[in-house]
């Protein structure tokens, strides 16, 4: 009988010790999995995003992405000096702001106002009903707006409604008079949060919600590279052009926020896995301990029986590597379903983008899992085996008899 | 004709925190092929320690061991399981079988482990069930066996490698008189067959079977 059959045979027959430690691994497991997922998914999921735009490079005035509201002044002149770089592709300018939607007998709604260059937009949202801007002609009156899902189910919008737009200034209506739009198009936002409302519209009509007021500004500016160049060539002719400005690359924008915004997710994944781990190498070294320390008689008549250290030790590991390899298994359905749930109200903070997910299922992070359990499986069953191995047979079987 | 097992000045000293206590004192002993010891004497005069010792599951604190020829001292950890496994069969006072595993299971496992074949194992296995009579009852677990069935089933282990030398320590000691009697009967047959026995025992009915006693006291031989 191998080694393998025995341990089989040692655990099929206490099968609820058996279930307690699978069921024991597989829930550590899952919180295990979990932090693995919070750990990256954040970065994942904002890296999958910037770069589901279709633009590598992106520039703006602050050196503090985050807040990125202090504009671009002369934008049009930046984007043709841009565009002239050899290194540039594709360029577009960007900017939103804050304003009220007014429709006819419902109270007024702040909405999140955006507008983009032409031929960006299609990049920046996606049609579900209706057109975009330049299909549906930007130049018509009234102009067109492009709202979001959320949006028109919020005010009972539909392809073909009317409303008006009003800016905002510290957060109350300002004194400029609302500018009329039609719905031309429901899309989906990227960067739409859950708890915001979302519209789009031309460079031309959200200056006039603005009464030329910032005209020739843009929060962001937007470039794709253009190839054989990467984003890093074009970044470092960006910042040669124009130094007091800040291009990013989108690798740099990651960096960049896992090195600040999102560091406080890792820490916290950090410490929650290793405790997490902490306790799955507890909870296997107890239960192994306590199965060796009831079966001492029967490792001890075995070893006077003939069978070497090496069997116990191999008998051991195959019992351990089956309990916490079973356990480690269902901790992955476990762990995806407890990191969708999480995730979900994660998701529900103020500000998260649509798009954007905490917990994100990666090759590295199963690989990562089983690697960290099979080596805490490991170093948990090192005692209980030291203990098997080193036992004094006469002694054990004399204890054991007299007991 | 090779002793099987000869122990010179055998000392056995357990260190304890108010003093050593010596379990066995210059005891020497010589098993040949074919012998049938018994080893009796009061509880705590050294017959576990003397058929620890002659069993190599245990080393002397002084004194030397031959196990057929060869100094049981310098041999290594694997090389005296070797031994046990191939040339020496136990048998317990509480049986200690593998309680996850059938009694065909438990007589198959020391075969298994020497790399018999299958084919082999199955016909030695079958062979030593008939021979303590628990052929029918190959497929039960210890669990479901009684105290004289488990005592035969774990001497059919014990003898599954056809060893030079079984040891058996008090194997009626968990036995009601009867039980005991056929287990006597079981080891008079193996010794009929030549293996050589060593018994230790409080059991006079089994002791008298035995060619030769050695009475023990305070650790030593007083009487052979």
């Amino acid at each position: 009988m191998t080694s393998r059959a025995l341990a089989w045979r040692t655990v099929a027959a206490s099968p609820a010790r058996a279930l307690l430690a699978v069921a024991g691994v597989a829930v550590i497991g899952a919180l295990l999995f979990d932090m693995l997922l919070l750990s990256h998914g954040l970065l994942i999921s904002f890296r999958d995003l910037l770069d589901s735009a279709g633009y590598d490079v992106r520039v703006i005035a602050s050196d503090d992405p985050p807040a990125a509201r202090i504009p671009i002044t002369h934008a049009d002149a930046l984007i043709a000096d841009i565009s002239r770089l050899p290194e540039v592709q594709e360029i577009a300018a960007v900017r939103w702001d804050r304003a009220l939607a007014i429709v006819s007998g419902r109270p007024a709604e702040g909405v999140t106002l955006i507008s983009a260059t032409v031929g960006a937009e299609r990049k920046a949202w996606r049609i579900i009903n209706g057109e975009n801007l330049v299909a549906a002609g930007g130049t018509r009156e009234p102009p067109p707006l492009v709202v979001s899902m959320r949006f028109a189910e919020a005010l009972g919008l539909k392809v073909g409604s009317a409303l008006g737009m009003r800016t905002t200034m510290f957060g109350a209506a300002s004194a400029i008079p609302p500018v009329m739009f039609r719905v031309v198009g429901v899309a989906e936002f990227d960067f739409e949060p859950p708890g915001d409302l979302m519209a789009a519209t031309t460079i031309d009509a959200f200056r006039r919600v603005h009464a030329g007021r910032g005209q020739d500004n843009a929060d962001v500016v937007v470039i794709a590279s253009r190839p054989p160049f990467g984003p890093d060539d074009a970044v470092t002719a960006i910042n040669h052009l124009r130094p007091d400005l800040h291009a990013y690359s989108n690798a740099q924008l990651v960096t960049h926020f896992d090195q600040n915004g999102f560091a406080y997710f890792r820490q916290i994944s950090f410490v929650l896995s290793s405790v997490t781990l902490g306790f799955a190498f507890l909870l296997i070294a107890t239960l192994l301990t306590m199965s060796v320390n009831q079966r001492l008689s029967e490792m001890a008549a075995l070893r006077a029986l003939g069978f070497p250290r090496r069997r116990i030790v191999a008998t051991l590991l195959w019992e351990s590597t089956m309990l916490v390899g079973v356990g480690g298994l269902l901790a992955l359905p476990l762990g995806g379903l407890l990191a969708f749930e999480l995730d979900h109200i994660l998701r529900a903070m103020p500000g998260i983008p649509e798009r954007l997910h905490f917990f994100v299922l990666e090759p590295r992070a199963v690989v990562l899992h089983v690697g960290l359990l099979a080596a805490t499986g490991l170093g948990a069953a090192a005692y209980p085996i030291w203990v098997a191995a080193r036992l004094p047979i006469a002694a054990t079987l004399r204890r054991e008899t007299v007991s | 004709m090779t002793t099987i097992v000869e122990g010179r000045h055998l000392t056995r000293e357990f260190p304890m925190p108010a003093g050593p206590v010596v379990a066995l004192r210059d005891v020497s002993i010589e098993i040949n092929p074919g012998a049938y010891v018994a080893v009796t004497g009061p509880s705590g005069c050294g017959k576990s320690t003397l058929l620890h010792l002659l069993g190599c599951v245990d080393a002397p604190t002084d004194g030397s061991l031959l196990f057929e020829g060869r100094d049981v001292a310098r041999l290594t950890d694997s090389e005296r399981s070797r031994i046990r496994l191939t040339r020496i069969g136990f048998v317990f006072q509480r049986f200690f079988l593998m309680p996850m595993l059938s009694a065909w299971e438990n007589v198959e496992l020391p075969q298994a482990e020497i790399g018999i074949r299958p084919a082999d194992r199955r016909a030695r296995t079958r062979e030593l069930l008939e021979y303590v009579d628990l052929i029918d009852r190959g497929h039960h677990r210890p669990s479901q066996l009684s105290g004289g069935e488990m005592q035969r089933v774990a001497i059919a282990r014990a003898l599954a490698n056809r060893p030079a030398l079984l040891l058996a320590d008090e194997p009626t000691g968990e036995l009601d008189e009867d039980t005991g009697e056929q287990v006597a009967d079981l080891f008079d047959r193996v010794h009929a067959d030549g293996t050589a026995i060593v018994v230790v025992t409080h059991n006079p009915v089994l002791a008298t079977r035995a060619e030769r006693r050695l009475m023990m006291k305070r650790g030593t031989v007083v009487h052979s």
